[in-house]
């Protein structure tokens, strides 16, 4: 049991270990690309005239795989919450494979990762469910329901907003769908940050005061 | 309407403003120096708090003089469609925006730095500095008062301009007014979009000044100050850029706007900020106070970088391309109507 709980929390701290890089990666890539602009500006006549096209190209190329990768992380994020270490491989396995089919099915990636954000939406939505509900199966790092609710709802508008950008862009249901996920997160956020005063029994967080 | 009349209204009020303004600016680039050294000193070190108050106070009534002149703006700016002549709508410049986004910074900073009870004494120095150069950015670099929205002031005054002559100039001019009208000055979402960002700015500016006071006396004690005022700025942050998703799909459609500079450090300022709150989940860590408090200042230097952006880099959100107050100065000229 406790080694579970170890592996778990390992599991735990090499997803968000990932998720740093990833987001870090893109943020690097931001950056240069910034720079980029800058320089090209004030040293290339009519830069973006001719070429900002193409600058979009080459970045949209280079972050592609790596928003692909942030997605596909996101998605193993979600049901680590609810299975055992060995169900958690076949149902992530099972997710990447379900978007995959969907993505050669339809020749469309927007339909292969909308359907793998979709199963992850499911699980979460259980996840959080069962958090409301008191149960015992969901793993986190923090502690307190209102916390773990706060932070399930904010992950699912997370997810939520993943489809709003891969597939609800051009649609009608797009304003409700991204209004939707955007309660979900700020609400989850403010449930996770401010759980103390929320709760009924009112709890004053005492942080441990030590020198580094 | 009659452009020559309504830009001879335009300019009285942009005299009574600079006539109120200009001292008052004065006042405030000497006040923000005042500030400065009264931080600084060890022995004004009482005054602090009466002086960060006194800047706060300034600050709202420049404010209230710039309220007041974007209410006259709002009396004045109407757009009439060429063709038609119909009133389509009056241009409510929102008060955030161009020459008054550092003003409004240091606004939010002060008057947060005024509530700030947890460690005052040991902040209070930090805040008054960050409050004082703000302030004098303000002041000096955004001229509020003697140079108000020039972008704004200087597309207004060429399309009175088209206006006075036109045929095809005016009703590009008309078309150019309106799509600013209705997509940038009169959206909703420039009314709500950057006050959430400039109160998670004043937030951001007081956790940077906790962070740096814990790596100054190594103390988690600090740490959970800076931590408690992110997260204060984390959510209107959050909440303010999803909120410009939809409003950037329509109003960018067809641009790649996704890949503007200011877009980019915003994300990646947003990103960094969630570093920062996830990576405090394992502060108990061995040494990860060292990486917690790195993520915080360098997600304040992107967020200073995010602003300076602006400026620089061209793209949607830019003013970096032309120099708008001298334009409007041609154009106000060209019209016939200048002083």
């Amino acid at each position: 049991m406790i080694v579970d709980d170890i592996r778990q929390r390992s599991w735990d701290f090499a997803l968000t270990v990932l998720t740093v890089v990833l987001l870090g990666g893109l943020g690097v890539q931001s950056f240069l690309g910034t720079i980029y602009v800058w320089w090209a500006q004030t040293t290339i006549p009519n830069w973006e005239q001719f070429a900002y096209e193409g600058y979009v190209a080459r970045m949209n190329a280079i972050a592609a795989p790596q928003l692909i990768a942030l997605v596909v992380v996101m998605g193993l994020c979600v049901p680590k919450r609810l299975f055992s270490r060995t169900a958690l491989i076949g149902v992530s396995a099972a997710m990447v494979a379900a978007g995959i089919v969907a993505w050669a099915v339809t020749g469309s990636l927007a339909t292969g990762l909308t359907v793998y954000l979709g199963l992850a939406a499911l699980i979460q939505l259980a996840v959080a469910a069962l958090t409301a509900l008191g149960a015992k199966g969901p793993s986190y790092l923090t502690e307190g329901r209102i916390t773990k609710l706060g932070s399930a709802l904010l992950h699912l508008g997370f997810i939520v907003f993943g489809i709003v950008v891969a597939a609800l862009q051009r649609s009608a249901f797009m304003l409700p769908v991204f209004w939707a996920s955007t309660v979900l997160m700020v609400g989850g956020t403010a449930m996770s940050f401010y759980a103390s005063k929320l709760s009924v029994k009112r709890t004053r967080v005492v942080e441990p005061e030590e020198s580094f | 309407m009659n452009p020559v009349e309504t830009f001879e209204a335009l300019q009285a009020a942009r005299l009574a403003l600079a006539q109120i303004g200009a001292p008052l600016q004065g006042i405030i680039a000497a006040a923000a120096i005042g500030l400065a050294l009264v931080a600084i000193l060890p022995q004004a070190r009482r005054w602090r708090g009466l002086a960060l108050g006194a800047a706060a106070a300034l600050l709202l009534v420049g404010e209230a003089v710039l309220v007041w002149f974007h209410w006259r703006l709002w009396q004045i700016a109407q757009v009439v469609d060429p063709i038609t002549g119909q009133v389509t709508g009056r241009v409510a410049v929102p008060l955030w925006v161009e020459s008054e986004k550092l003003y409004v910074w240091a606004l939010a900073v002060a008057i947060l730095g005024v509530f700030v009870k947890t460690h005052r004494k040991e902040l209070l120095s930090g805040i008054m500095l960050v409050t004082a150069v703000l302030m004098a950015g303000g002041a000096l670099l955004g001229q509020p008062f003697t140079d108000p929205v020039p972008g704004f002031l200087g597309q207004y005054a060429g399309y009175l301009q088209a206006m006075q002559f036109g045929g095809q100039a005016a009703v590009g001019a008309f078309e150019g007014m309106e799509a600013s009208r209705q997509f940038y000055y009169n959206a909703w979402y420039m009314w709500v979009h950057p006050p959430l960002l400039f109160f998670a700015y004043g937030c951001f500016a007081i956790s940077f000044v906790a962070t740096i006071q814990m790596i100054v006396a190594r103390h988690s004690s600090f740490e959970t100050t800076s931590y408690r005022w992110a997260r204060l700025g984390y959510l209107p942050l959050t909440f303010g850029m999803l909120l410009g998703f939809p409003w950037a799909i329509l109003a960018w459609s067809g641009e790649s706007w996704w890949w503007s500079g200011k877009v980019n450090m915003s994300i990646m300022m947003w990103l960094l900020y969630t570093a920062y709150l996830h990576a405090r989940l394992y502060l108990r860590r061995k040494g990860m106070w060292k990486l917690v408090a790195a993520l915080s200042v360098l997600s304040f230097a992107i967020l200073v970088m995010t602003y300076a952006t602006t400026y620089l880099v061209p793209g949607a959100h830019s003013y970096a391309q032309g120099a708008p107050s001298a334009f409007a100065e041609v154009v106000l000229d060209a019209i016939g109507g200048g002083s």
